[in-house]
């Protein structure tokens, strides 16, 4: 099997474990852990595709809500102190992907003979 | 904003401000599909599901660019706040926009492929060594996977769930995201573009993006006091009827002290939706109502008006000679806190 068709084959078994941690969460955990879901189910199908997505997550938050140890501190802590290092690493991925671009690109800034990037196997 | 995730209080500007966003998007589809095909200069004919393909791209390029520069100018300037409002519809319909440009790619370029196209995607260039020839393919397989990860969280369910904390620095993907696309646009379509049009466009909305998160986020660079104990935070007379003056406490942790009247209260400055900056916002009816997205709290007790259920911390405060002085350690969320008179003519010798 080649390299991406295992690829495939891991995303295909990450959303089956998806669906089976959603069909749990969405019928048992969520009435333990969250009082306002309890009597609510209009909604529950919208939660199934970021469940499917980030399965480990819900995991974790729901052990972590189940044993009660959460401080109530962290909810009010906005994470502010990392805005200007994202910023400027935004900058600079923006930058370089840019750079790059217009670096390789064979028609920029003047008209230029195509270059031929790898041979055809016969 | 909910009830037992239940939607209330859809009002109309909510209402407008997703209507405004379905025709323009419809809109912008429309004119490059339909309208004006024949000035998009290119330069081999093109069929219709390369056309398809090129136009949902466009569009969730800018839609995704107007998304990232909704954040920064509202913290640069207030009057760009009600962009902020619906700004999750906005970034769910971008993430639909790009599946369906994804839709349009898979159906062609790889549906001829001799193995599955889903794999045909990954292995049909792994030049991963050269920057020339890269396959920029990849750079829009993460996008497009973040853009959906972030819709899909984006209900206020997740937000709940996860902690406004936590739910925040997961929708960080959308900084490596949008790098992603900028990278998949110019390793990709504008390395066959012989209009500099579109380089133009690309390239000026990168600088205006990373320009603007970088004043944003100077203008919010601030210190944590290094002290102990009450902590001053300004003069009584200098808070404005129905505002707040916001304080930076030594944990790094922000207070919001409300003036309603003669009476201050203080509560914390991240509101427990979204961590919205409740210090910016101002007293309607009786509630502090947060910029972002209105919700609202009792400034004596942390506590939302009924139905709601949210809650935050509140702190203790007290005024000497005019100067007001607020306890660092917050109470537990919804705790009453009896408001300290300071009539407004109150000033500092």
């Amino acid at each position: 099997m080649t390299a991406a068709g295992t690829l495939i084959d891991i995303a295909a078994w990450w959303l089956i474990a998806g669906a089976v941690v959603a069909g749990l969460f969405l019928t048992i955990g969520i009435d333990r852990i969250d009082e306002d879901s309890r009597g609510a189910y209009a909604f529950r199908p919208l939660l199934i595709p970021g469940i499917l997505l980030i399965w480990p997550m819900v995991l974790w938050r729901w052990i972590r809500l189940e044993g009660r140890s959460e401080q109530w501190h962290a909810r009010y802590r906005p994470p502010r102190a990392a805005h200007l290092p994202v910023a400027i690493l935004l900058a600079a991925a923006l930058g370089l992907a840019v750079i790059a671009g217009l670096n390789v690109r064979q028609t920029w800034p003047a008209q230029t003979v195509p270059e031929r990037l790898s041979k055809v196997e016969p | 904003m909910s009830v037992k995730y239940v939607p209330v209080q859809w009002n109309r500007f909510k209402w407008g401000y997703d209507a405004l966003l379905l025709i323009g998007t419809g809109l912008f589809l429309w004119i490059f599909i339909d309208l004006a095909p024949g000035v998009l200069s290119h330069e081999r004919p093109i069929n219709p599901q390369i056309h398809n393909a090129r136009a949902f791209g466009a569009c969730a390029f800018v839609m995704l660019t107007v998304i990232l520069c909704i954040g920064p100018l509202s913290r640069l300037d207030r009057r760009f706040l009600p962009l902020l409002y619906n700004r999750r519809h906005f970034g769910v319909l971008t993430a639909m926009v790009a599946l369906t440009h994804f839709y349009f790619i898979l159906n062609w370029y790889f549906a001829f492929s001799p193995v599955d196209k889903f794999e045909a995607v990954l292995s049909a260039n792994t030049n991963y060594d050269r920057v020339s020839g890269f396959p920029f393919e990849i750079f829009g397989v993460f996008a497009l996977m973040s853009l959906l990860v972030l819709s899909t969280t984006s209900h206020d369910f997740w937000m709940k769930f996860l902690t406004p904390p936590v739910w925040k620095r997961l929708h960080y993907l959308i900084y490596p995201t949008y790098a992603a696309v900028v990278a998949h646009v110019m390793l990709g379509t504008l390395q066959d573009q012989q209009d500099q049009g579109l380089t133009v466009i690309v390239v000026v909305s990168a600088i205006l993006v990373a320009t603007l998160h970088i004043a944003a986020a100077l203008k919010e660079r601030v210190t944590p006091p290094q002290t102990s104990g009450w902590l001053r935070v300004g003069p009584a007379a200098d808070i404005a009827d129905g505002r707040a003056l916001i304080a930076l406490l030594p944990g790094g942790d922000r207070v919001a002290v409300f003036r309603h009247g003669d009476k201050l209260s203080a509560i914390a400055n991240a509101c427990a939706h979204q961590n919205g900056p409740l210090g910016e916002g101002r007293i309607l009816n009786c509630f502090v109502t947060c910029p972002w997205h209105g919700f609202q709290y009792d400034v004596t007790n942390g506590r939302s008006p009924a139905p709601f259920t949210e809650k935050i911390p509140t702190y203790n405060l007290r005024v000497d000679e005019g100067v007001v002085f607020v306890d660092p350690d917050p109470n537990a969320p919804g705790t009453f806190v009896p408001p300290v008179i300071s009539p407004l003519a109150e000033r500092v010798s």
